[in-house]
C-alpha cells in the first residue's frame, strides 16, 4: 500500500489487519504515536490525518486499519515542525511546563493542533471538549489548558489575526 | 545538626568515616550504615543567595519530549528483536498444567517457557514465576516470543491450559473466617506464629501501635465518634505498561525497563538468574510514570532476559493494558473502624482506628495507621492494622500508600467531630495542631502546618455557607495532610569536568517524569558556579552511575540533590584551587559564577572552559554523597487543601469546582515543577475520591475494568481550578538543601476535602469512597427516609 507520512510518500508492504499505529512503530520506526491501552480509550496514540477540508484531524492510530488511510496524508510529532523550529503548541508546550512523564505529550500536542486549526481562538470548554479524548496521568492538565490559550495567541499574532 | 557519630572502624585507619543513621522511608524506619561525608556544605538558609536554585527553569527534557523525540522502553528497537507475551490465568486458585507444543508450531513463534523451561526458580511480588499453583487471576503462567507481537500472542492463544479451580479468598473477612482456604501456599514460612490464627493473616499478628491509654481517654471525652470507613482499591495506571528489552553479549544483559529503581532490578535480576550484579547492566532514560508500581522486576523483565539468552536474540516484553491494570500493583482497599473522643473546646482526648486491609497475593505493611499517629496532637492513640493475604493481585506502595486511605478516614471523622461540636471544622483542626512528632516524641525540623491554614483561608472564603438552590448542592470542605519525607543516604553523585569546562554530573536516580533531571541540574550549577546549560544530568544506568536509591517515598530531592550538591562543589574546590594556580593568586580570594572564576576585585578571570583548556587531559572529578539525617527529629512535609464542590442531588454526580492547595515542603528548587506536582497529586485524588476503584468478579475473582474505559482515570473535562501555594521556607535542620520531599504529599487530602464539601453540601456522610452517583443517591435516600 501508499501511505504519506510527514509529507513522504511510503510503498510499504502492510498486513490486512495491521493498524497504522503499528505500521508507523514497527515498519516506519516512528515511535512518537505510543500504544498504551490499545483501544482509543486513551488517546496516546493520536496521530492527525487531513480531512476533505485539509485541516488535520486527531485520529487514534490504535484503532486504525493501515489500509483505511491509503492515500491520506498522515502527520506523526515527526513531522510537525518540519525542520522549521519547534510547531508554537510544541512552544507553548514547553514553556507553560505541559509536560511531566512525557508520555502522553505527542498525542496532547497533535489534539491540540487539530483543535487550533479549527478553532483558533478556543474557549476552556472547547479545549476540554477537544482535549478530553487524551488523557494524562500525571495531571499535566491545568498547564496543557494553558499552553494552548497561549499558543492560540502566538498562532493568531502569527497569522496578523 | 546532631548526628550519631559511632564509628564502625578504628578511628585513622580509613580516610571516610561510616555512622549509623536512620532513614524513614514511607512511614518505615530502616537503620543504615552510611559514610559521613569529609566535607558537608554548610545548609543553604534562608539568607542564602541562590541564583539558579529557586528558579522556574525550564523542564531540560521537554524540547525532547514535546517532540517525540524521548526514548521509553517499547520505543526502543534492536537487530533481530523478539516480541515476547505472557499467558496469564483466568482462575483465581487452584492447580494448571499446559500443554505448550501448540504454540511452538505457531508460525513466527521462536521460543516458549513456562515453569519447566525455568532453570531456576524466580520469586517475584506475587509467588513463584510460571508457578503452576494458581494464587490470583492474572497470574503469569507461560511467555512465548516470536517474529513480531502478534504472532507472540497467537503462540498465547495456542497453548492448551487445563485448570483445576479450587475455592478462592476474595476479601479481608473471607481470608480470617474460619476454615478459609490457604492463601499462599507455596510460602514457606507459616503466616502465623500462632496456629489459631488465621493462616491467611499476614506478618504473623496485627502491627499495633499505641501511646497513652485510649479508654482512659474516650471515659474523658465530652463528645465520641465512631464511623466505620471503606476506600477502594487504587490502580496506578501509568499511561506507559511495564516493560522490558533485555539483550545478552556473551555473559553479559543488558536490560532496557521501565522502572523507579534501577539499582533494585538489577539485584533482583541478577539473584534471579544466578548471575552477578556486575554482569547486568539496567537502563532506563524516560519512563512513563510509575507512582509507585515501578519498583521491581517483574515477570515481563524475567521473561525478556530468560527468552533472551535461550533465543540469543534481544526481546521486548510490554505489558498489555489489561496485564497492566490487574498485575502490576495496586493501593489496596480498608476497612477502618474509627473512634475519636474530644473535650468540648476541641482538644482531643483519644483517636481509635482498627484497619483491616486486604493485600493480595503479596505486599508489604503500608496500612492506614500514619495518618492517626502523626497528624494531630492527642495523648492517647492506638491504632491496629490487621493484614490478610487474599487472592488477588500483590499491592504496590502508590503515591503516599497508607496516608491516603488513613486521611479519608481520619478527616472524615474528624468533619464529624466538628458538626458533633458545633465547632468550625478548621477551628477544630487548629486546636489539636501536632507541636511535635508524638508517633516518636520528637520535635519535627519543622511543621508549618498553621501557616497552610493562614495562606488557604486567605484564598478560600471558609466561612460563608455556599448557597444551594434546586438540584445543585453546593459545598465546601477542607482537610489536611502529614507525610513522613526528609529523604537520607544512601546517595552518591559524581560531578566530571570535561575539556571545555562543561558539567556530567552522574548520580543513579531515576526520572519518572517529575522533574528531577531539571532540579538537579539547578543544584548543579549553582553549586559548580556554572550555567544551567553547561550542566547534563546523567541518570537511569547502572553502569555509568553511582547507587542511588529507588525513586519512592519523595525520597529523590532530599536524598539526591545533597549528594548532587556536595558533588558539584568538590569539582568548583578543586576548579577553584587549579584557577589559583594557573592565575597565581590565592585561592581564598577566588569564587566561581556562570561558568568564571574571578577574585573579588575582577583583577583575575578565567572561565571554565579555559581553565580546561589549560588542564589538558588532567580532569576535575567531584565526589559527593548524601550525609547521615539528624537523629531525634521527626522529617515530615505537611500541607492543608480546600475544596468546592457542587452536588446534582437529581444524579448524585459530584462537580469539584476548586481546590485550593497550600503544601510545606521546605524549600522549593524549582517553583513550577512543583506546582506540577501538586496539581497532579490534586488530579491522582479527585480520581481516588470520584471514581476509581477496582471492581472484583465475586464469583470468579477476575477484575472487570481491567481497560481505561471502565476504570475511570480524571480526563480535563473532570479537572477543576486549582491554585497551589508552597510556603517555601528551607527546612536547614532536614538537609543542606533545605528541601523536603513534595511529590506524595498533594494526592492526600484530596479526596477528604471533597468529601467534606460533598457532606457540607448534602448534610449527610458518605463513609465509603468513591463518592459515585451511586453512592451518593443512596446517601440521599438514607438522609431523607
Amino acid at each position: 500500500m501508499r501511505l504519506t507520512v510527514n509529507g513522504r510518500i511510503c510503498q510499504l508492504d502492510v498486513a490486512p489487519d495491521a493498524t497504522l499505529l503499528s505500521v508507523l512503530r514497527d515498519q516506519l520506526h516512528l515511535t512518537s504515536a505510543k500504544p498504551s491501552c490499545e483501544r482509543g480509550e486513551c488517546g496516546a496514540c493520536t496521530v492527525l490525518v487531513a480531512d476533505s477540508d485539509g485541516k488535520p484531524a486527531p485520529v487514534y492510530s490504535c484503532l486504525a486499519l493501515a489500509h483505511a488511510y491509503e492515500d491520506d496524508s498522515v502527520t506523526t510529532i515527526e513531522g510537525l515542525s518540519n525542520g522549521s523550529g519547534p510547531h508554537p503548541v510544541q512552544a507553548a508546550f514547553v514553556a507553560h511546563d505541559a509536560v511531566q512523564c512525557g508520555f502522553c505529550t505527542p498525542g496532547q500536542v497533535l489534539a491540540a493542533v487539530a483543535l487550533l486549526a479549527r478553532d483558533p481562538d478556543p474557549s476552556d470548554e472547547a479545549i476540554v471538549q477537544a482535549m478530553s479524548g487524551n488523557l494524562c496521568r500525571c495531571g499535566t492538565y491545568p498547564k496543557i489548558v494553558r499552553a494552548i490559550h497561549s499558543a492560540a495567541a502566538a498562532m493568531r499574532g502569527a497569522n496578523g489575526d | 545538626m546532631a548526628i550519631d557519630t559511632r564509628d564502625t572502624r578504628e578511628p585513622g585507619t580509613f580516610p571516610r568515616r561510616f555512622v549509623t543513621t536512620t532513614v524513614e522511608v514511607e512511614g518505615r524506619e530502616e537503620t543504615k550504615v552510611v559514610e559521613l561525608p569529609e566535607h558537608e556544605p554548610a545548609p543553604w538558609d534562608e539568607d542564602a543567595d541562590l541564583r539558579i536554585v529557586g528558579q522556574r527553569a525550564t523542564r531540560v527534557d521537554a524540547p525532547e519530549k514535546v517532540a517525540g523525540r524521548a526514548r521509553y522502553t517499547a520505543d526502543l528497537t534492536r537487530p533481530g528483536l523478539l516480541h515476547a507475551a505472557i499467558l496469564r490465568s483466568s482462575i483465581a486458585r487452584g492447580r494448571v498444567s499446559l500443554d505448550l507444543a501448540p504454540a511452538r508450531a505457531v508460525p513466527g513463534v521462536v521460543d516458549v517457557i513456562g515453569s519447566a523451561e525455568l532453570e531456576r526458580r524466580i520469586r517475584l511480588a506475587g509467588g513463584m514465576l510460571f508457578d503452576t499453583t494458581i494464587a490470583y487471576a492474572g497470574q503469569p503462567l507461560a511467555a512465548v516470543c516470536a517474529d513480531t507481537a502478534d504472532a507472540a500472542w497467537r503462540g498465547v492463544e495456542a497453548i492448551v491450559v487445563r485448570y483445576e479451580p479450587e475455592p478462592f479468598v476474595g476479601s479481608f473477612d473471607a481470608a480470617v473466617a474460619e476454615g478459609a482456604p490457604t492463601v499462599r501456599r507455596s510460602s514457606r514460612k507459616p503466616a502465623s506464629d500462632d496456629p489459631a490464627k488465621s493462616p491467611n493473616l499476614a506478618f504473623g499478628s496485627p502491627d499495633v501501635v499505641e501511646r497513652g491509654d485510649v479508654t482512659r481517654g474516650l471515659a474523658e471525652a465530652d463528645v465520641v465518634v465512631r464511623r466505620v470507613y471503606r476506600t477502594p482499591v487504587q490502580i496506578h495506571t501509568a499511561l506507559e505498561p511495564h516493560g522490558t528489552v533485555a539483550e545478552w553479549d556473551g555473559d553479559r544483559l543488558t536490560i532496557w525497563e521501565s522502572t523507579q529503581a534501577i539499582f533494585r532490578v538489577r539485584e533482583q535480576v541478577a539473584l534471579g538468574l544466578g548471575i552477578s550484579q556486575s554482569s547486568v547492566r539496567v537502563i532506563k532514560e524516560h519512563m512513563g510514570g510509575g507512582f509507585g508500581a515501578k519498583t521491581s522486576a517483574g515477570a515481563h523483565t524475567f521473561a525478556a532476559a530468560i527468552l533472551a539468552r535461550r533465543t540469543g536474540r534481544p526481546v521486548r516484553c510490554v505489558n498489555d493494558r489489561e496485564a497492566e491494570q490487574t498485575d502490576t500493583g495496586n493501593r489496596p482497599a480498608t476497612t477502618q473502624r474509627v473512634t475519636l473522643g474530644a473535650r468540648r473546646g476541641g482538644r482531643l482526648t483519644a483517636i481509635v482506628c482498627e484497619a483491616d486491609v486486604p493485600l493480595g497475593i503479596g505486599g508489604w505493611e503500608g496500612g492506614p495507621a500514619g495518618m492517626f499517629q502523626e497528624m494531630y496532637s492527642c495523648p492517647n492513640v492506638r491504632t491496629v492494622e490487621s493484614f490478610a493475604w487474599v487472592n488477588t493481585p500483590a499491592m504496590m506502595a502508590f503515591r503516599a500508600p497508607g496516608h491516603v486511605e488513613g486521611a479519608f478516614a481520619l478527616e472524615s471523622a474528624m468533619d464529624a467531630l466538628a458538626r458533633e461540636l458545633g465547632m468550625d471544622p478548621l477551628e477544630l483542626r487548629r486546636v489539636n495542631f501536632a507541636e511535635r512528632d508524638e508517633k516518636k516524641d520528637r520535635p519535627f525540623s519543622s511543621n508549618r502546618l498553621r501557616e497552610c491554614y493562614d495562606r488557604g483561608l486567605a484564598k478560600f472564603d471558609w466561612s460563608a455557607q455556599l448557597p444551594s438552590s434546586g438540584r445543585w448542592r453546593r459545598g465546601k470542605g477542607m482537610a489536611a495532610q502529614v507525610w513522613p519525607t526528609g529523604g537520607g543516604p544512601p546517595a552518591y553523585a559524581i560531578v566530571k569536568i570535561n575539556g571545555d569546562g562543561s558539567a556530567d554530573v552522574l548520580t543513579g536516580t531515576q526520572d519518572l517524569g517529575t522533574g528531577s533531571r531539571t532540579i538537579l541540574a539547578q543544584i548543579a550549577a549553582e553549586s559548580l558556579g556554572t550555567r544551567l546549560e553547561d550542566v547534563r544530568i546523567v541518570l537511569g544506568d547502572t553502569e555509568r552511575t553511582p547507587y542511588t536509591g529507588p525513586s519512592w517515598g519523595s525520597m529523590t530531592t532530599a536524598s539526591v540533590g545533597p549528594a548532587v550538591r556536595a558533588a558539584a562543589e568538590d569539582a568548583r574546590r578543586q576548579l577553584l584551587e587549579a584557577a589559583s594556580e594557573v592565575l597565581d593568586v590565592d585561592v581564598s580570594r577566588l569564587s566561581a559564577r556562570d561558568g568564571v572564576i574571578a577574585t573579588e576585585d575582577g583583577s583575575a578571570t578565567i572561565t571554565f572552559r579555559s581553565l580546561c583548556d589549560r588542564l589538558g587531559d588532567v580532569m576535575i572529578l567531584g565526589r559527593g554523597a548524601r550525609g547521615p539525617n539528624p537523629t531525634g527529629v521527626g522529617l515530615a512535609s505537611f500541607g492543608a487543601q480546600f475544596a468546592e464542590v457542587e452536588v446534582d442531588a437529581e444524579t448524585g454526580v459530584v462537580r469539584v469546582v476548586r481546590i485550593v492547595a497550600v503544601h510545606d515542603a521546605g524549600r522549593i528548587i524549582n517553583p513550577t515543577l512543583a506546582e506540577a506536582q501538586v496539581e497532579g497529586g490534586i488530579i491522582q485524588g479527585l480520581g481516588y475520591g470520584l471514581f476509581e476503584e477496582r471492581v472484583l468478579d465475586a464469583a470468579t475473582g477476575r477484575m472487570l475494568n481491567a481497560n481505561m474505559h471502565d476504570y475511570k482515570i480524571p480526563t480535563m473535562g473532570d479537572v477543576p481550578r486549582i491554585e497551589v501555594e508552597l510556603l517555601d521556607v528551607p527546612d536547614a535542620t532536614a538537609n543542606h538543601t533545605g528541601a523536603r520531599g513534595l511529590a506524595e504529599p498533594p494526592i492526600i487530602p484530596t479526596a477528604p476535602a471533597i468529601a467534606n464539601a460533598v457532606a457540607n453540601a448534602l448534610g449527610v456522610e458518605i463513609v465509603e469512597l468513591p463518592l459515585t452517583p451511586w453512592r451518593v443517591l443512596d446517601a440521599l435516600r438514607r438522609r431523607d427516609a
